[in-house]
């Protein structure tokens, strides 16, 4: 083969989108996101899962109809939509497709954040990211190894037009559910973190900032503690004064963050910005276009978050992570992993399946699965470090990925 | 003319197929793909291998033609 450029006129789009996706998600945090938080596509359907499905999984503090969800796949929609490269097609896999999307969203919440906000905490100066960093570049390669031993999903096909406007239509859905919590009233089951909502004890005591008790139901505010309905002090005065508040609670206004989640949703289609494919390209291709994007993210989102006074340097109080670097390594690896085998992390699979992409609309709706189990099985962390059962959920996973790579392997029939 | 079909395959096949064909250097080379992100790619990665890239869309399909 000749000479090959290895970087192209593309890597300047890509990096271009990653600046930008970068600034606005450290911009989002400055308008009332959580901390190094202003864009995460784990922790943002976590939360919608929390709202459907949260009293049950007991996610009082992490329910919310993230906005900027809903305006990435309307953004991207309609950018595919003008470009004509809405396509309705599906077919390759899907059952694994969503296998893989449910173990990537489990793995990240071990982590605390998928593929995109790794790079989003690298850019808030959080320095315990790195070692999702570094899981990353591992799960990578051991994609790659798979991906030259000829692991395929098989091909999509072209599909029935309605099979291609599941993820749009799930995205009205969404849409329709923020804007009658917002205007009207929540439905009677559904959970909703209030505004600025307090952990006093994560996940099992939650106040609101006036000080009404909404985790245990039956607890009262005596005195400024929180008490059970028997007269256990569930916490003390000083603990709830001093608690923090849920990442549910903290939000940027709705119609901020519906716009900034177009505008992600638009640089994302038109750029194909990827957050593993960088690293997966430059090993498996030695190209490195893709690799501008997420380098882009981290300079725009610590740009961004110098400028709002948001940048903190270390590796202590970083807010929504934990210090647990081979709990990290390990969760970012399968996570990594999980987004080669699936053909691109959670951005682009629900890109994909905002460009007609059925495949893609079943890996996010096996993300959204797999947050609502992870919070109900007792797996995701919280800054405290690791779930009890943590570990053992990852060594099934890595059973279930090594079992997805063997089976899908090339056999000569 | 080398022809590749890519059509259908997630990423990074597309990338893949194109690079190993190239390897033998061939003057002309066709790749059928269907989506935009692998029309994208393929045309860039072309394009950065030397060759002029004409993309011609029928219906359902892009024709990537790469000459040098």
């Amino acid at each position: 083969m000749a000479e090959r450029r290895v970087i192209g006129p593309t890597a300047w789009l890509v990096g271009g989108a990653g600046l930008f996706i970068g600034a606005i998600a450290a911009w989002l945090t400055s308008q009332g996101n959580p901390g190094n938080m202003g864009l995460c596509i784990a922790c943002f359907w976590r939360d919608i899962a929390g709202y459907f499905m949260g009293s049950q999984t007991g996610q009082a503090g992490l329910a919310y109809i993230r906005p900027e969800i809903i305006g990435i796949m309307l953004g991207a929609l309609a950018a595919a939509l003008i470009t004509k490269e809405f396509r309705p097609r599906g077919g390759s896999a899907p059952l694994l497709r969503f296998v893989l999307g449910f173990i990537f969203m489990v793995a990240a919440l071990v982590f605390l954040g998928c593929t995109v906000r790794v790079w989003v905490r690298l850019g808030g100066g959080d320095l315990t990211a790195i070692w999702g960093a570094v899981g990353i570049v591992i799960g990578v390669v051991i994609g790659v190894f798979v991906l030259r031993k000829g692991f395929n999903l098989g091909r999509a096909k072209q599909l029935a037009a309605p099979l291609g406007w599941i993820l749009p239509a799930i995205a009205v859905v969404l849409l329709v559910f923020a804007l009658v919590t917002e205007y009207g009233a929540k439905p009677e089951w559904a959970t909703l973190t209030p505004a600025k909502g307090k952990a006093v004890v994560p996940g099992e005591v939650v106040v609101t900032t006036d000080g009404d008790v909404i985790k245990p139901a039956d607890a009262t505010l005596v005195d400024g503690a929180v008490v059970a309905a028997d007269g256990t002090v569930l916490a003390d005065a000083e603990k709830v004064a001093s608690a923090g508040a849920m990442p549910g609670g903290l939000r940027a206004a709705l119609w901020i963050s519906l716009l900034a989640g177009a505008a992600i949703g638009v640089a994302a289609q038109r750029s194909r910005f990827c957050s593993i494919g960088g690293i997966r390209d430059s090993i498996l291709v030695r190209r490195f276009d893709l690799l501008f994007g997420v380098v882009g993210l981290v300079i725009g989102a610590t740009i961004v978050n110098m400028l709002f006074g948001q940048y903190n340097l270390g590796f202590e109080g970083q807010p929504a992570a934990h210090n647990d670097a081979l709990g990290s390594i390990a969760a970012m690896t399968l996570a990594g992993l999980a987004a080669v085998l699936m053909g691109g992390c959670p951005l682009r699979q629900m890109i994909m399946g905002s460009e007609g992409d059925a495949d893609g609309a079943i890996a996010v709706v096996g993300m959204f699965a797999g947050a609502g189990f992870s919070h109900w099985a007792g797996l995701a962390s919280s800054g405290a470090g690791l779930g009890d059962n943590a570990w053992l959920a990852m060594a099934v996973m890595a059973v279930i990925l090594g079992a997805i790579a063997f089976i899908k392997r090339p056999r000569v029939a | 003319m080398k022809e590749v079909d890519v059509r259908g395959l997630s990423c990074p096949m597309p990338l893949m197929h194109t690079k190993k064909a190239i390897e033998d250097d061939p003057t002309e080379i066709l790749v059928h793909a269907d989506s935009g992100t692998a029309k994208a790619n393929v045309v860039a990665f072309l394009q950065d291998a030397g060759y002029s890239v004409s993309v011609d869309q029928t219906g359902e399909e892009y024709k990537i033609k790469g000459a040098r």
